[in-house]
């Protein structure tokens, strides 16, 4: 008995202890909110909000904890109420419950959610039981597509955005997709490399040098070079293919 | 006395079981990439430092590069293409006659291109015997550059230049050099592909290396 | 590699291959020869498809005396082109295939035992081609020289006391426009070449 007395103490202090920490936070975010409302931006904002949500985890957590179910046979009863002001409570609650009066009392012990959140917890409870399968798959189906869509953007904007960071910061690109593409192509399959028709076999005869194949538009084709390809140049690089592979 | 006097065995068969022991390198694994010109010091720094064969400095070739094709007349089949490659800056080494097979795409997983290869060092009138056999000259190129070397793996940084036909010097093709990272091994040493594309991520983000479908790019508009 | 000449041995009527070898090889090991295990020479051919134009023939040639090498030379016409290549050239033959049949049945090869003698070395070489015995081949290697102007002298009075008086020692065909030429490997193949040919065309000969 004392064991379980002592145990309820200490749960009920761990708990005033959150209630203490979340309500302090809290505070804090109003008194920003109203001092500082024209400088504040919306990270600050949200850190604010991540302090209260880990407040509230700790207390959920604590209140999960298993020797917190023992609380939930334990109940508070009003014993006596009265309209008077009450020193050693409102000692107690530093000021803000002077009295144990009837309109309080309800609010304070209430057990059950508040009115509007418990009508509107309502309407959403039924307005799942009347959904059938397949809408709700469906409904499902959607929302992962939205979430799906949503992080391909983010996550696209991200990568632009620590490209620019890097581009910003001076580093420079040093390779070029489009000349790697370029070099690969014309190492493999020649493009950019020919001449337009294949070269004509030299008819070469024993180990000296073979007659030229004669190209007696050598003169006039040779303002013809800086042009597009065409089968004159062809016949003027057939010629001077014998030479550089004799040995 | 006798076995000094055995018949000495025939190249065929030494062939046929140096297939069979799986010891002949006639696969290549290769990825490639490029860098720009303005980056190319800072990359040959990196490679000195990581790799094998450079206490007296890069060692630098200069290449030139033509390709035949073989076509057959009765059959649709594709011709077959064949490269020599010599050496212009010395003359005195042979040519070397390489034939390369269709890179094996089918395997997304794999971390590079595996393509059959035969490297075949030739003397002698190779590009007359070439064309005697029926190849035409499809087209050719120099290369120039830098070849370093690690453990098993050869990394080339070059630069493509056109041959022109008049006696100007030949013209690059772009402001890259092109860097290929390979590896000639037997059939099935795919274990050596990790180490290629480990090997290829201590060269980012200074370069790319990749592989890359040059047969898909050839059809994309440039 | 020294100048070597390649030469043909008649066969006796009544006479075997193997008898003749033999009573050469005595001869050999009476001037004082060593034998140095066996060498093998030995050439494939390759025909162009007749689609192609005129045909054209790749013969491929592997000479133990030079391990490493393929020699491989093409006919095409009245024009002979050769390429010596790595090993690995068999392979390339073999993706040629499409373009060029291989003629199984006139492989022919050159094999049996080779003696060295000073600066001479000397081999007896059997040439069957299929399984069918077709004649003597000896090749005789003066290894010192490469040029077949200062030795051609030596080399005739050598073969003159190996295989007797009666034969007529001339030239091979191949050589006599490169006498003062360097000599390669590539003109020992060239000669065997030549004289494979002419075998081809021979009926074959009694073995044993």
């Amino acid at each position: 008995m004392q064991r379980e007395e002592k145990q309820q103490e200490a749960i009920l202090q761990a708990i005033l202890n959150r209630v203490n920490d979340l309500k302090t936070a809290i505070q804090a975010l109003i008194t920003k909110l109203e001092t500082e409302y024209e400088t504040i931006n919306w990270p600050t904002f949200l850190d604010n909000y991540a302090i209260l949500s880990g407040h509230l985890t700790g207390l959920s957590k604590i209140l999960q904890a298993e020797i917190a179910p023992q609380l939930r046979s334990l109940v508070v009863l009003p014993l006596q109420l009265g309209c008077k002001r009450d020193e050693q409570l409102a000692q107690m609650t530093e000021g803000r419950v002077p009295a144990c009066t009837h309109d309080l009392v309800p609010d304070l012990l209430r057990t059950k959610p508040e009115p509007q959140a418990e009508q509107r917890l309502q309407q959403f409870n039924h307005k799942a039981s009347t959904l059938n399968y397949d809408t709700a798959q469906k409904q499902v189906a959607q929302f992962t597509k939205v979430v799906s869509h949503v992080w391909e953007i983010i996550s696209k904007e991200r990568e632009n955005w620590e490209g620019e960071s890097m581009r910003a910061s001076g580093i420079q690109p040093t390779h070029n997709m489009a000349d790697t593409h370029a070099l690969v192509t014309a190492v493999g399959t020649g493009k950019g490399l020919r001449l337009g028709m294949p070269a004509i076999v030299p008819g070469v005869g024993g180990p000296g040098m073979g007659p030229r194949v004669p190209t007696p538009q050598m003169g006039p084709s040779s303002q013809t070079m800086p042009k597009a390809p065409s089968t004159i140049k062809t016949n003027i690089k057939a010629a001077n293919q014998i030479h550089p592979y004799q040995r | 006395m006798s076995a000094a006097n055995a018949a000495p065995i025939t190249a065929t068969d030494s062939l046929t079981q140096a297939l069979k022991a799986n010891i002949i390198p006639n696969q290549e694994y290769l990825l490639q990439g490029s860098v720009l010109d303005s980056a190319v010091e800072v990359l040959l720094h990196r490679l000195r430092g990581l790799c094998d064969n450079v206490d007296a400095g890069p060692e630098t070739f200069d290449d030139q590069e033509v390709c035949f094709s073989l076509r057959d007349p009765n059959q649709q089949a594709a011709p077959l293409m064949l490269r020599v490659r010599k050496a212009l800056d010395a003359r005195d080494m042979p040519f070397q006659l390489r034939y390369i097979g269709q890179p094996d795409l089918g395997d997304k997983n794999r971390p590079t291109v595996v393509r059959s290869s035969l490297d075949i060092a030739c003397s002698g009138m190779l590009i007359e015997f070439l064309n005697e056999l029926g190849c035409r000259i499809e087209f050719e190129y120099s290369v120039k550059g830098y070849m370093f070397r690690k453990g098993r793996m050869k990394i080339t940084v070059a630069k493509v230049f056109k041959i022109s036909q008049s006696a100007m010097p030949p013209e690059p093709i772009s402001q890259s050099y092109l860097v290929e990272l390979s590896v000639l091994a037997p059939t099935g040493q795919d274990a050596i592909a990790e180490d290629m594309r480990a090997f290829a991520d201590q060269l980012r983000p200074l370069v790319q290396l990749d592989k890359i479908d040059y047969k898909r790019l050839g059809h994309m508009p440039s | 590699m020294g100048v070597t000449v390649l030469q043909q041995f008649p066969v006796p009527e009544n006479k075997t291959g193997t008898y003749v070898i033999e009573m050469l090889s005595k001869r050999i090991l009476a001037l004082g020869a060593t034998q140095q295990g066996q060498f093998l020479v030995d050439c494939e051919s390759y025909l162009s498809h007749p689609q192609m134009g005129t045909t054209k023939t790749v013969h491929i040639l592997h000479n133990s005396e030079q391990p490493a090498s393929v020699f491989s030379i093409l006919e095409s016409g009245n024009k002979n082109i050769h390429v010596i290549a790595d090993g690995l050239f068999d392979l390339f033959m073999i993706k040629l295939s499409q373009h060029y049949t291989s003629k199984k049945q006139t492989k022919i090869e050159s094999k049996g035992p080779r003696f060295e003698l000073g600066d001479f070395c000397i081999k007896l070489g059997s040439v069957t081609m299929n399984q069918s015995f077709k004649g003597i081949l000896i090749e005789v290697e003066y290894r010192p020289c490469v040029t077949a102007n200062a030795v051609w002298g030596l080399l005739r009075e050598f073969l003159q006391g190996l295989l007797g008086s009666s034969t007529v020692i001339q030239p091979p065909q191949h050589l006599k426009n490169r006498m003062s030429e360097i000599y390669t490997p590539i003109d020992t193949v060239h000669q065997y070449l030549e004289l494979f040919s002419a075998y081809r065309k021979t009926t074959a000969l009694r073995v044993q």
